[in-house]
């Protein structure tokens, strides 16, 4: 890594093994938590959050502070702290990285955010691929509890909580926060539309803040080091913090790294993903996950931060950064990306259920020749209508659908108008 | 299902110990469906009504998680269960080919298993190992990047029985 | 109360209203599927999507999930959301066969309706259908998956609002499946909503199947008759045959479903046994006839003897008009009755519970649902008023808190608290509760679960207290209802909700001049001399009584039995005169429901021989007279009438409209009512001037000394027992098996365990049934249901004890009890 790019989560990391538990303290581990325990309160670890503008790392970019805020003084207990590590945004393994780097960061976090929300119970959710971080994580929570750093009266202060991983089946719906609620709770995975929110009747009708696993391992940095520093690790007045970008497709170094927010979209490629390969020039990437839109060629120099992507008409996601050539067929890669929808839908409600299948049989007529001109406009207003969905994931697979049809819009009418698909 | 039976005995008791000690023994559905998985290697109606008695709830309520989940098997399955990413990465990085591979190879359609029952071949989305494209998991445990040549590899030393490879409630 | 405007039109509407409701009270059907009243609100299905164009929230929102609020200006005929409907419509049909002409749903099909008025005619969509394979879930229910638009209203329905856990979602995405685990009869005994609230054909009715169209149907507003809480119901017939029964909402007394009972109960009326004809000495002879032999011999009979030598017993499932033709029979002719209990004590019990039923205090079955405790005594809600479990749970996912007191192993839907008391307990532990003492009348400390419920309903604002009147003595409706009035003077707002034995008890109690008139005091008159005749009005009391021997016995003393009827009982055999009479769905009737709520039935068809069975699956005889086949059966009022009208000169009327003016003038409960025309949920009667309360009421077994033994105890089972729904063959298949149940306490001491077949030597015969054991019933009694396949008759009269030598084990060697 270049000397100049600031390093905070993957500061330490190990090639190939964990920061134990006493390399993590050598580092300054848990100074946080034994700070916040030290004398602070819940609303100071808030308002910490809040002047440091950590955004949600999961997807969403929802402001941490306000999350924790929501739980009301006098609501019941127990309260939960859920460290959302599902993970399932194709093209996203951030927190698989992370988590086999640093997993005392991610429980330091999560005690430091469970104690701002008075949880008494800390719950990580992960999918089933991840078994291997599942275990990690079991072996260091019984470290750290042994350590004093979980448990009951967490070092001497009275604050209690116990920390266990759940593991997933594996469904991509599981990672919506209301989805894994009831997940959680062995219910049928569908999400539910708030009111009421899980701060206000989570889990077990108790109020419950799911936060992303990055998200989590931001806060004790945030807590040790101020609000000022965080912000200011951006390379954008926008932004704050830095970011795990996790970049893949046609570049040559494919991987996780740690870079400042706003960093560009060139130098991440160009610079941290080693380039693209010899012969390929840069078309298009998908610069956040499955559910965000195709980003075309005249945003290669853009400031990835969630602001400069939300004005560019698409969303930075979990920053997983999936880049296409020239060779690619945008129509090809978006009925893959359909088929993943498609089958992934919960099956709750009428338009992802059937309008996606709907929707990946006009886009596979036209991949394979048999498109004809009208069906572009049915797949537009399907997609629109996709927005009316009952929660989240239907918006986000028509993304790519829709910057498909806005922005390459000539390819699609290439391949009806040749009625095959020009890169084969 | 016969509760006294020898192999399946502690593996129920652990279970029941653990729902017994737990305020929500719902939390625990999928953690105890997958443990009759590894321990028989699917789950079978008599596994989804043996976890439902261990849960105290209907068969049918079990039967409602146990078909939504991707790696809760409901289907008798080989020895080796491969689930083949075929998301976005692994399918620009020639996915398509590798699955055409194993598929003739094995001698087996998406969704069978082998004459064998040494395995059974699955599509799965994306995985998250998107840096190591393309990847497959062979119970739970990833390969990749791959190449025919990995894969020969690794199915033969399978076939032979000379990678240990954990059973597919979990290896890793 | 925020103010709305839905397409110009403005409405105040409560707070929490949901646009979707706000609409409908405007006129405007915004389309649904997962919406449901009964079920709320999920935002599943999408279709009801509308253009929010002023107010907090904008754009195409689901109308169902969007609470109104002030300002909101909201369009359904907005291009945009009209456009959204479409899809969704469209999308619904992607995999739904295109062949209405063969689902039985056709024609009143939500989905069909939907489609055509959401312009989605022409189908674009080319790919592949997904299908199903579909599950055959009993008699009761046909199961068709590949109709299935995922509004998860069955699944909702079966397990939220019934409890029960045997049906629900599999798999997922667009493979999202509603069943069970494995194909198989559904355990819910209200199974058969489901054909009422799938909006389309998964679920359809099994039975009527393929009988016709809605459109073909004579359909008209009904009750239910099979227990006394007469749920609403819409009844078709076709071509002289009920086919179909449906819940028919209303929000006082059903809700919007019934039981399985219910709504299969009704083959009696087409059943192949129904006799039709008239009949002397068992052979047809034309009513005219048979009502002429009858008023001679009844002549005769007063002439030789004295009017009161003739007898009417009638019963508690007659209508209204019936038993007010009855009484009135008996009053302008002096004849002995009516009565229409079977014995003196179930008529004590009736009249001391419909006595409690005062306005301040009476609730009806939709009122339950906002309680938030109910404590039931002595009564298994599931097995003899079904619907009442259903509105029970209603109150307990509200937060209510239920206690039960019942010697049964009752199961409910629901958490509740149970204690497994004998009658003789729960007549104490009431009395205790209702004095608001601590201790009993013997000075023993209560249970602690009777403490308990001390507490809780000290605590609540709103106790409900349900009260059985089958297998408790008097005095605990009696106490229910003082306990019910002491609540109150603690300035709580609660309820009192009995049962009652049959559709019309309540209405048998108001026109008994005494407990005595029951058809146990007729039958010591008939074995006294005193009674020679005997008029028997829809009563089978073969069936129903439970000392068959005596009552035959009593029968064959008679020098005359007249039986009207509409199902072949065992007294039609035995009868000199047989009078056919009319069912429900024939000639409609009024019933007085356990609440003392007022319902009418209308007459859904004219009755007659069904084609099915006149033409035997072929074409219907080609017959050139003017008359229906098999249609001799008249109202019983109006037969009851023609005698009463032949037998006294001043007998005026005998329709309908001249039995109900008697009954307002003569019965202060009914008078000044719109009789003739009442409102869709019925009139609460006003029964205080009526029928004193009952204090200090006892009957003559109940203090009978408790003899060394078990006490059996008769009891009702949801399948099976009723006398009427137990012709309905389609039940027969849903029935449990009959058994004897007893306490595990009291098991070892009789030698007896789990799964025998024993035999109980009783008063007049031995009775073979299996033995269930649990830990869930009373200690010192066993139960044993009134079912039809057992000759349970051979009890007797009275409180019964059995003893240990008269319960034997039949077991094969080798499989002795151990002990
Ligand atoms: C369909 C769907 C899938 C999601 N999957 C994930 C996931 O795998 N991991 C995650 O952290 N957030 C996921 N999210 C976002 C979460 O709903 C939620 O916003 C997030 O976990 C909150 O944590 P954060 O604020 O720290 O990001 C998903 C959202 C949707 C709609
Ligand atoms: S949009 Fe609907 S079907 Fe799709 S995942 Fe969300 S709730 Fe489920
Ligand atoms: S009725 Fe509103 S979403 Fe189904």
């Amino acid at each position: 890594m270049t000397a100049d790019i600031p390093q905070v989560l993957f500061r330490h990391r190990k090639p190939h093994r964990i920061t134990t538990l006493a390399e993590y303290r050598e580092h300054g581990g848990y100074e946080a938590l034994s700070k916040v325990l030290g004398g602070l309160k819940g609303g100071d670890v808030q308002q910490l959050l809040e002047d440091a503008s950590l955004l949600g790392r999961g997807g969403a970019a929802f402001p941490m502070w306000r999350k924790l805020a929501t739980v009301a003084e006098d609501a019941p207990f127990p309260r939960y702290i859920i460290c959302n590590a599902d993970e399932m945004e194709p093209g996203t393994f951030k927190d698989r990285v992370l988590l086999h780097a640093e997993p005392h960061m991610v429980i330091e976090g999560i005690a430091i955010a469970g104690f701002a929300a008075r949880a008494e119970k800390g719950i990580i959710f992960i999918r089933p691929e991840y078994e291997n971080a599942a275990r990690i994580l079991e072996r260091e929570i019984e470290n750290a509890r042994a350590a004093g750093f979980l448990g009951p009266r967490i070092l001497g202060s009275d604050y209690s909580m116990e920390l266990v991983v759940h593991r997933s089946a594996g469904r991509y719906i599981c990672g919506e926060v209301t989805a894994q609620m009831n997940a959680l709770m062995g219910k049928r995975p569908n999400p539910l539309q708030p009111p009421p929110y899980p701060t206000d009747k989570g889990l077990w009708g108790k109020p419950t803040v799911f936060q992303n696993v990055e998200t989590l391992a931001c806060v004790p940095h945030i807590v040790r080091n101020g609000a000022d520093w965080f912000r200011n690790l951006s390379r954008t007045e926008t932004g704050a913090g830095t970011k795990l970008f996790c970049i893949s497709g046609r570049v040559n170094r494919p991987g996780c790294v740690e870079l400042p927010m706003g960093t560009p979209l060139s130098e991440l490629i160009e610079v941290h993903a080693g380039g693209m390969p010899e012969g390929s020039t840069f078309k298009a990437c998908l610069p956040g996950g499955a559910s965000t839109g195709f980003l075309p060629k005249k945003h290669y120099d853009i400031e990835l931060d969630f602001d400069a992507l939300k004005k560019a008409g698409n969303r930075l996601g979990t920053a997983a950064v999936m880049v296409f050539d020239q060779n690619t067929c945008l129509v090809a890669a978006t009925v893959n990306l359909m088929t993943f929808f498609a089958r992934e839908s919960c099956g709750w409600c009428t338009p992802c259920r059937e309008g996606l299948p709907y929707i990946l049989d006009l886009l596979t007529r036209i991949e394979s020749g048999e498109g004809r001109p009208e069906h572009v406009p049915m797949l537009e207003r399907m997609a629109k209508h996709l927005w009316s969905a009952y929660c989240a994931f239907a918006p986000g697979a028509v993304s790519p659908l829709q910057s498909l049809l806005t922005d390459f819009r000539g390819e699609v009418m290439q391949h009806i108008e040749e009625k095959k698909c020009p890169f084969k | 299902m016969d509760s006294s039976n020898e192999t399946i005995g502690p593996v129920r008791k652990d279970l029941a110990e653990k729902i017994a000690a737990s305020d929500h023994p719902r939390e625990l559905v999928v953690d105890v469906l997958f443990a009759l998985q590894n321990r028989y290697g699917w789950l079978s109606d008599e596994a989804v009504a043996e976890a439902a008695d261990l849960l105290s709830m209907t068969a049918l309520e079990v039967e409602e998680l146990a078909t939504f989940y991707t790696f809760l098997y409901r289907e008798k399955v080989g020895k080796y269960v491969i689930h083949i990413c075929d998301s976005l990465i692994c399918w620009i990085n020639g996915g398509e080919n590798l699955r055409d591979y194993l598929c003739a190879k094995l001698g087996i359609e998406l969704g069978g298993t082998s004459e064998d029952g040494l395995f059974t071949l699955l599509p799965v989305c994306c995985i998250g190992y998107c840096d190591l494209s393309p990847a497959m998991l062979v119970n739970r445990k990833v390969y990749g990047p791959l190449t025919r040549e990995k894969i020969d590899e690794l199915i033969d030393s399978l076939r032979t029985g000379t990678v240990p490879v954990g059973g597919n409630g979990g290896g890793v | 109360m925020p103010t709305i405007i839905i397409d110009t039109l403005e409405i105040e509407v409560p707070e929490g209203t949901r646009v979707i409701e706000a609409a409908e009270r405007l006129g405007i059907m915004i389309p649904r599927f997962c919406y449901h009243p009964a079920l709320g609100s999920v935002g599943a299905c999408r279709v009801c999507g509308v253009k929010f164009l002023e107010g907090p929230v904008k754009g195409v929102q689901m109308s169902c999930m969007i609470a109104a609020k002030d300002g909101m200006v909201v369009s359904t005929t907005d291009e945009e959301a009209m456009d959204f409907r479409k899809h969704v419509v469209e999308w619904l049909m992607v995999n739904h066969p295109h062949d209405c002409p063969v689902c039985d749903e056709g024609g009143q099909c939500l989905l069909q309706d939907l489609t055509i008025s959401g312009g989605h005619g022409i189908r674009r969509y080319e790919g592949l259908k997904r299908t199903h394979l579909d599950q055959d879930l009993g008699p009761l229910l046909h199961h068709e998956m590949n109709r299935c638009i995922h509004c998860y209203r069955c699944a909702r329905y079966y397990k939220d609002f019934t409890g029960y856990l045997d049906l629900g979602v599999l798999g997922s995405a667009n493979r999202t499946y509603f069943g069970r685990f494995s194909g198989g009869i559904l355990e819910s005994p209200f199974s058969g909503n489901l054909a009422d609230i799938c909006p389309t054909g998964v679920f359809t009715d099994r039975p009527s199947r393929f009988k016709g169209r809605k459109w073909d149907y004579e359909r008209r507003p009904s009750l239910c008759i099979h227990c006394s809480l007469g749920c609403h119901t819409h009844v078709s017939a076709r071509y002289r045959e009920i086919v179909r029964q449906e819940a028919r909402p209303s929000e006082a007394v059903n809700g919007h479903f019934i039981c399985d009972r219910g709504r299969y109960g009704f083959y009696y009326s087409d059943h192949d046994t129904r006799p039709r004809e008239a009949t002397l000495a068992g052979k047809p002879v034309g009513w005219t006839r048979a009502v002429a032999s009858t008023t001679e011999k009844i002549t005769e009979i007063v002439r030789q003897y004295s009017p009161a030598a003739v007898a009417v017993v009638a019963s508690t499932r007659c209508s209204l008009e019936t038993q007010a033709a009855t009484k009135r029979l008996c009053i302008d002719r002096g004849f002995t009755g009516p009565a229409f209990f079977i014995s003196t004590g179930q008529g004590m019990r009736t009249r001391t519970a419909v006595a409690g039923c005062t306005p301040d205090l009476a609730v009806s079955l939709g009122e339950i649902g906002t309680a938030d405790f109910i404590l039931v005594a002595g009564a298994d809600p599931v097995n003899e008023a079904p619907m009442l479990a259903l509105a029970i749970r209603q109150a307990v996912r509200n937060g209510a808190e239920v206690a039960v007191m019942d010697p049964r192993p009752v199961a409910m839907p629901l958490a509740f608290d149970h204690l497994p008391a004998s009658p003789d307990d729960i007549d104490k532990y009431l009395e205790a509760l209702a004095g608001g003492n601590g201790e009993d009348k013997a000075g023993a400390p209560l249970p602690v679960f009777v403490r308990s419920v001390s507490e809780k309903l000290a605590a609540s604002r709103r106790p409900v207290i349900v009260c059985g009147t089958d297998m408790v003595s008097a005095r605990i409706p009696e106490a229910a209802s003082r306990l019910a009035a002491r609540l109150k003077t603690q300035s709580r707002r609660p309820g009192l909700f009995f049962l009652m034995p049959g559709p019309n008890a309540f209405g048998a109690a108001l026109l008994s001049e005494s407990p005595n008139d029951s058809l146990e005091a007729v039958i010591e008159k008939i074995e006294a001399g005193t009674v020679r005749a005997l008029v028997l009005v829809e009563a089978a009391p073969h069936r129903e009584s439970p000392d068959r021997i005596r009552l035959e016995q009593a029968l064959s003393k008679l020098d005359f039995l007249v039986v009207l009827d509409y199902i072949d009982s065992e007294a039609v055999g035995s009868a000199d005169v047989f009078l056919p009479t009319t069912t429900i769905y024939e000639s409609g009737g009024l019933f007085v429901n356990q609440e003392g709520r007022l319902q009418g039935a209308h007459p859904v068809h004219r009755g007659g021989l069904s084609i099915h069975r006149t033409g035997k699956g072929s074409h219907p005889p080609r017959r050139y007279d003017a008359g229906l086949p098999g249609a001799t059966p008249r109202p019983a009022w109006e037969a009851l009438g023609e005698l009463g009208a032949d037998l006294s000169r001043t007998w005026e009327g005998m329709d309908r409209e001249a039995v109900l003016e008697w009954l307002s003038k003569k019965i202060s409960a009914f008078s000044n009512l719109p009789l003739e025309d009442l409102p869709e949920d019925g009139i609460r009667l006003d029964v205080s001037s009526t029928i004193a309360p009952a204090a200090g009421a006892t009957d003559k077994t109940e203090n009978e000394e408790a003899e060394s033994g078990i006490e059996l105890l008769l009891s009702d089972l949801t399948f099976g027992t009723e006398t009427l729904s137990s012709l309905s063959e389609c039940l027969h298949a849903v029935e449990k098996p009959p058994c004897m149940v007893l306490s595990i306490g009291d098991v070892k001491h009789l030698g007896l365990k789990e799964g025998d077949r024993i035999t109980v030597q009783l008063k007049n015969g031995t009775l073979e049934v299996n033995l269930r054991i649990t830990e869930r019933a009373a200690r010192g009694v066993c139960i044993l249901p009134r079912h039809r396949l057992l000759p349970w008759q051979c009890v007797g009269t009275g409180r019964v004890w059995v003893k240990k030598e008269q319960i034997k084990a039949q077991r094969h060697k080798g499989t002795e009890a151990q002990s």
